[in-house]
């Protein structure tokens, strides 16, 4: 691959970035639409995404129905960010790594966002065991931070062991060892 | 500014700062494991190799005479090379009279004299006056089997050191370029002499904290390189085969470069160049901590100004067919780290400014908020800001100096994660100077040293 095509690829991705910044609150929705997916089918009852609020009714049906509004400050959006951006600068700096470094980009993002579903389902699932008050306080506060770091951990060490695997540099050259 | 946009902005910055801190937690995780499983190697017969001890020096006539003294008695068989970068004081006087060795000359003293207006240009160009000088001496010798050792006026490596570089997976093995030794703070139990009271207690954790810093972190980045190919070379206790130089030094026989962090840069030449690099702990070089805050600051300021300069070898580094993608990844984290402490001081910040405008405008919802929960999200992450840092004290005490209490090892934790802080300080100032094109500098100051004499050790360019 020629430096152009990762310049182009580099170019892309920032662009990327950018466009998920402008886009954020559509992306929300669709991390709400995802919950309203996966909780029923994991048994928490029929939840409802609202998209004119970016909120998500869930547990309709049962005792322990909830609305929750995802923020800015909730949604993982601005956690893949980084990872589009340091992909922009490895395909900038190495084109010969592309192929892997999307790759890479592809299963760490949705390692962020599958973790930002498990925080949802966190909190679903504590509201459903703790009550309203006591579920959310603890769902939405430590559960919620610890998920979010152990989930960006385990993301960011898949994206660089898979972007970055490969193996080891070649010797030194061959005239100093004849020296 | 719109209650939206506020949001956005607050939701970013702590997106950015989760990340930076995930980051950085995970990045300690994966350098302390090799760490605490590191078990000394095997030493190599040092007869193998010729040795070759350059000290630059400026302005060290109070300590040059200890050095070549504890160079020559501990390691006969190696010439010491003094490069007197145009001293105003006796240094040159002093290497001249042992090498005369009161007419019984000692020929493997050598004097690198440089004079102004070539002098003074910088370490880089002191060292490269020695190397010339001893690719002359050296002659027809084999390249390979010399090895050049920079160390410090105040540096003592340790008595095994030639033992240690010599071992089959260091100088044994052809592919290793250059090796650099554990450094450690050999006045960290001493008290700055004449300090009293919370100067002397303040020195001292001056001191401990360097030794720390050196012996744990460093020395666990330096381990975890080993890994991906790409150990730092530093200022003392640098070992390189002469081969390797030769390969890196062009036309003008200049294997050292210009920059402030000329160390470092030679260990990013040395690695797409092709050569390996090693570290070992077996060995170490015992050197002068700082007790004074205001020269600590300024010598990571230029360590700081240093690394900054060297983010113009990121196309080398990535280009370079010696050097694997994580290999090259690792060294742009290093060169990343003062751009992202500018960064980190603008955005660590802003939540909690964000915080403060809400708490003037809404202080009962902002009380009903901190006590409803959000008291446990600043816990959590101020304990994901400090244990990273925190967890190199009960380290140290245990792998390194096993004296005091378990609880003494977490105050040294914390007063290291309190010492880390002054990296945002000279992050600033690296970049304010570097903005200015100030590029000159003052020699640090020794500890026994009251005032510096003469300009500056490199001049602005």
């Amino acid at each position: 691959m020629n430096k152009y095509f990762g310049r182009i690829v580099a170019l892309l991705l920032a662009v990327v970035a950018v466009a998920l910044v402008v886009v954020e609150r559509s992306y929300r929705v669709l991390e709400m639409e995802l919950s309203a997916i996966l909780l029923p089918a994991l048994g928490f009852g029929r939840a409802l995404a609202i998209p004119e609020r970016e909120s998500l009714i869930f547990g309709i049906g049962t005792n322990y129905t909830l609305g929750l509004r995802m923020t800015p400050e909730c949604t993982s959006v601005f956690l893949v960010i980084p990872l589009v951006l340091i992909a922009s600068l490895m395909a900038f700096f190495r084109p010969q790594a592309i192929g892997k470094v999307l790759w890479a980009l592809g299963i760490g993002g949705a390692v962020l966002i599958l973790t930002n579903q498990l925080r949802m389902i966190n909190i679903v699932y504590l509201v459903k065991t703790l009550g309203t008050e006591r579920g959310y306080y603890w769902g939405h506060t430590f559960g919620g931070s610890m998920i979010s770091v152990i989930g960006g951990a385990v993301a960011l060490v898949l994206f660089v062991w898979l972007a970055t695997r490969g193996r080891r540099a070649p010797s030194k050259p061959k005239k100093a060892v004849a020296a | 500014m719109s209650t939206g946009a506020l949001d956005l902005l607050l939701g970013m910055t702590q997106a950015m700062a989760l990340t930076m801190s995930v980051a950085f937690i995970t990045y300690v995780i994966m350098i302390i494991i090799p760490y605490l499983r590191y078990k000394a190697r095997p030493t190599g017969d040092p007869a193998a190799f010729s040795w070759h001890f350059i000290v630059p020096c400026r302005d060290e006539e109070a300590v040059i005479q200890k050095t070549i003294d504890y160079l020559r008695t501990t390691f006969p068989q190696a010439h010491v090379w003094v490069i007197d970068d145009d001293s105003d004081d006796r240094t040159a006087g002093v290497v001249r009279s042992m090498r005369r060795n009161g007419g019984n000359r000692d020929e493997n003293i050598h004097l690198v004299e440089r004079v102004r207006p070539y002098a003074r240009t910088g370490k880089g160009d002191a060292l490269n006056a020695a190397y010339r000088e001893l690719r002359e001496f050296v002659g027809f010798m084999n390249p390979h089997r010399c090895v050049v050792v920079v160390v410090d006026a105040d540096g003592r490596p340790s008595p095994n050191a030639l033992e240690v570089c010599s071992a089959k997976h260091l100088f044994g093995d052809s592919r290793i370029g250059a090796v650099q030794m554990d450094v450690r703070m050999v006045n960290r139990d001493v008290p700055e002499a004449g300090a009293r009271g919370f100067r002397r207690w303040f020195g001292m954790g001056m001191v401990r904290m360097q030794d720390l810093e050196f012996r744990t972190a460093i020395s666990a980045i330096q381990m975890s390189r080993g890994y991906t190919g790409t150990i730092a070379m530093g200022g003392n206790g640098q070992f390189t085969r002469l081969s390797a130089l030769d390969s890196i030094a062009g036309g003008t026989g200049s294997p050292w470069r210009g920059s402030l962090l000329e160390d470092f840069e030679l260990g990013v030449h040395l690695l797409t160049e092709g050569w390996h690099t090693g570290y070992t702990r077996d060995a170490w070089v015992d050197q002068e901590a700082l007790y004074s805050l205001r020269r600590f600051l300024a010598q990571r300021t230029r360590w700081g100004q240093g690394t900054m300069q060297c983010m113009r070898y990121a196309p080398r580094i990535w280009d370079s067919k010696h050097l694997t993608t994580i290999g090259a990844a690792e060294m742009m984290y290093y060169l990343l780290q003062p751009w992202m402490q500018l960064l980190g001081t603008m955005i660590y910040p802003i939540p909690f400014v964000l915080l403060g405008i809400r708490t003037w405008n809404e202080p009962a919802a902002v009380a009903t908020w901190f006590t409803d929960g959000a008291w446990i999200l600043f816990a959590v992450y101020g304990l994901f800001g400090l244990l990273p840092f925190l967890v190199w004290g009960p380290i140290y005490w245990w792998k390194c100096e096993r004296k005091g209490s378990f609880f003494q090892s977490l105050l040294w934790g914390l007063g290291y994660a309190t010492y880390i802080y002054t990296f945002y300080i000279t992050s600033w100032r690296a970049m304010i100077r570097l903005l200015r094109g100030q590029n000159g500098w003052a020699k640090t100051r020794r500890n026994t040293e009251e005032k510096v004499r003469g300009a500056v050790v490199a001049l602005d360019h």
